[in-house]
């Protein structure tokens, strides 16, 4: 008889100790996820702040020399028809652009038929270890400014032509100012300008607004304000010939 | 029957929650170094305003690393494994769109971003990937309670078979 009762009363026991739990549970359930949400929204939140301070500003005075684009002509030269190209000094296509049409184009330019317009920008800061991309776009601002559009064209040139393998150091800002002195500009202007950061401001700036301006990869063409598509299967001097003698006719 | 397919869960969920939060993390450091970028990724997109381009591509990164974090270690593991799914689908939904429109574009999934010749080759390979990360997210969405977790460390078996009652 006894054993009856008591085995219900066990039984109620039980069931209030398994709702408590289920209880217990819950409100440590509550409390955890309450810490985890308001986490994840104090580390994202820091890291908002966080990236916003380590980029730096992206403002800062242009070197003398630049077009109303922040771009420089090639040698200073303008022409009727023109060529503009989004180019970064660390950029492999770029490079093999360069070789492949540069040579064509620099002739045009000194014949008077088309003017070349740099905009160099420094998108890939992540493919050397010492931010080389901004550092040789900050260096031939330093350039430009001390030796003009000329000095910046050689410049341009030399860059490209000693171009530094992905994933490496890249060139020293020392070696970086040798090839501005062989390209025609003062070493020590060139020296004390890329020790001041004069134009890191604008190297920020100017690879900002291209990248506002729809800019995603280099090099990027433009004929008369028309963006050039090169295919696989035309050699990209044609490709630009062709466009520049349409263009020229058009004049 | 229910026990045993029960533990096979649990353990399958330790699996998942490694996966899932190991790719989150590798995402999300990679991207650190450069915010520059990031925010160039985001942008090469053209779906967000100028003005969330820049809270977007800082913060994006943090939110994965927060993400893995919380679900390698089994923390919280339905609230991350719910901000796990809802950013694969926003993930699918951007990448399909960017091949919609024809864009040629690097998914800045990895870090990098920007443009790719060789982009809409890619695009299907990239969204076969989140859709499989997608499926993990939300299976633990639905059977959050695994094994090796600071969430049944901390909250204690949920059951007596051990497997989430799904609260």
């Amino acid at each position: 008889m006894a054993t009856k009762k008591d085995r219900k009363a066990t039984e109620r026991v039980r069931a209030m100790q398994a709702q408590q739990a289920t209880a217990e549970r819950r409100r440590r359930t509550l409390i955890v996820g309450t810490v985890v949400v308001a986490v994840i929204a104090a580390v994202v939140g820091i890291g908002i702040a966080v990236q916003s301070s380590r980029t730096g500003p992206t403002s800062g005075k242009a070197p003398a020399g630049v077009t109303s684009d922040n771009g420089v002509l090639r040698d200073g030269k303008t022409a009727p028809v023109q060529v503009v190209v989004y180019e970064d000094f660390q950029c492999p296509t770029c490079k093999a652009f360069e070789e492949a049409v540069g040579p064509t184009l620099a002739k045009d330019v000194s014949d008077g038929r088309i003017q070349l317009e740099y905009r160099t920008v420094a998108f890939l800061d992540r493919a050397s270890t010492t931010n080389y991309s901004s550092r040789a776009l900050a260096t031939a601002a330093c350039a430009l400014d001390s030796g003009g559009p000329a000095v910046f064209t050689a410049l341009h040139d030399l860059l490209f032509a000693s171009q530094p393998a992905e994933g490496s150091a890249g060139l020293t800002d020392g070696q970086l100012a040798d090839l501005a002195a062989k390209a025609g500009a003062s070493k020590q202007a060139v020296v004390n300008c890329q020790r001041a950061g004069t134009y890191d401001g604008w190297v920020a700036r100017v690879t900002d607004d291209a990248s506002k301006a729809g800019i995603t990869g280099t090099p990027t063409y433009f004929v008369d304000g028309k963006q050039v598509t090169f295919s696989n299967s035309e050699d990209p001097k044609v490709t630009l010939t062709t466009l520049i003698d349409a263009a020229a006719a058009q004049q | 029957m229910q026990q045993a397919s029960g533990r096979w869960l649990a353990w399958l969920g330790v699996i998942v929650r490694l996966v899932v939060g190991g790719v989150w993390i590798v995402a999300g450091v990679i991207k650190l170094p450069d915010p520059a970028e990031s925010v160039r990724a985001v942008r090469a997109y053209q779906l967000l305003p100028e003005a969330m381009v820049h809270a977007v591509g800082y913060g994006l990164p943090f939110l994965e690393i927060a993400v893995g974090l919380l679900l390698v270690t089994g923390l919280g593991a339905r609230i991350a494994a719910s901000v796990s799914a809802v950013l694969f689908v926003l993930f699918i939904i951007g990448i399909g769109s960017a091949w919609a429109r024809g864009l040629r574009i690097d998914c800045g999934c990895f870090g990098g971003g920007g443009f790719d010749a060789d982009a809409t080759g890619k695009y299907p390979w990239e969204i076969a990937r989140d859709l499989g990360l997608l499926a993990g997210s939300l299976l633990l969405v639905r059977w959050p309670h695994t094994r090796l977790s600071l969430d049944g460390w901390l909250l204690g078996p949920s059951s007596e078979s051990g497997v989430a009652s799904g609260d």
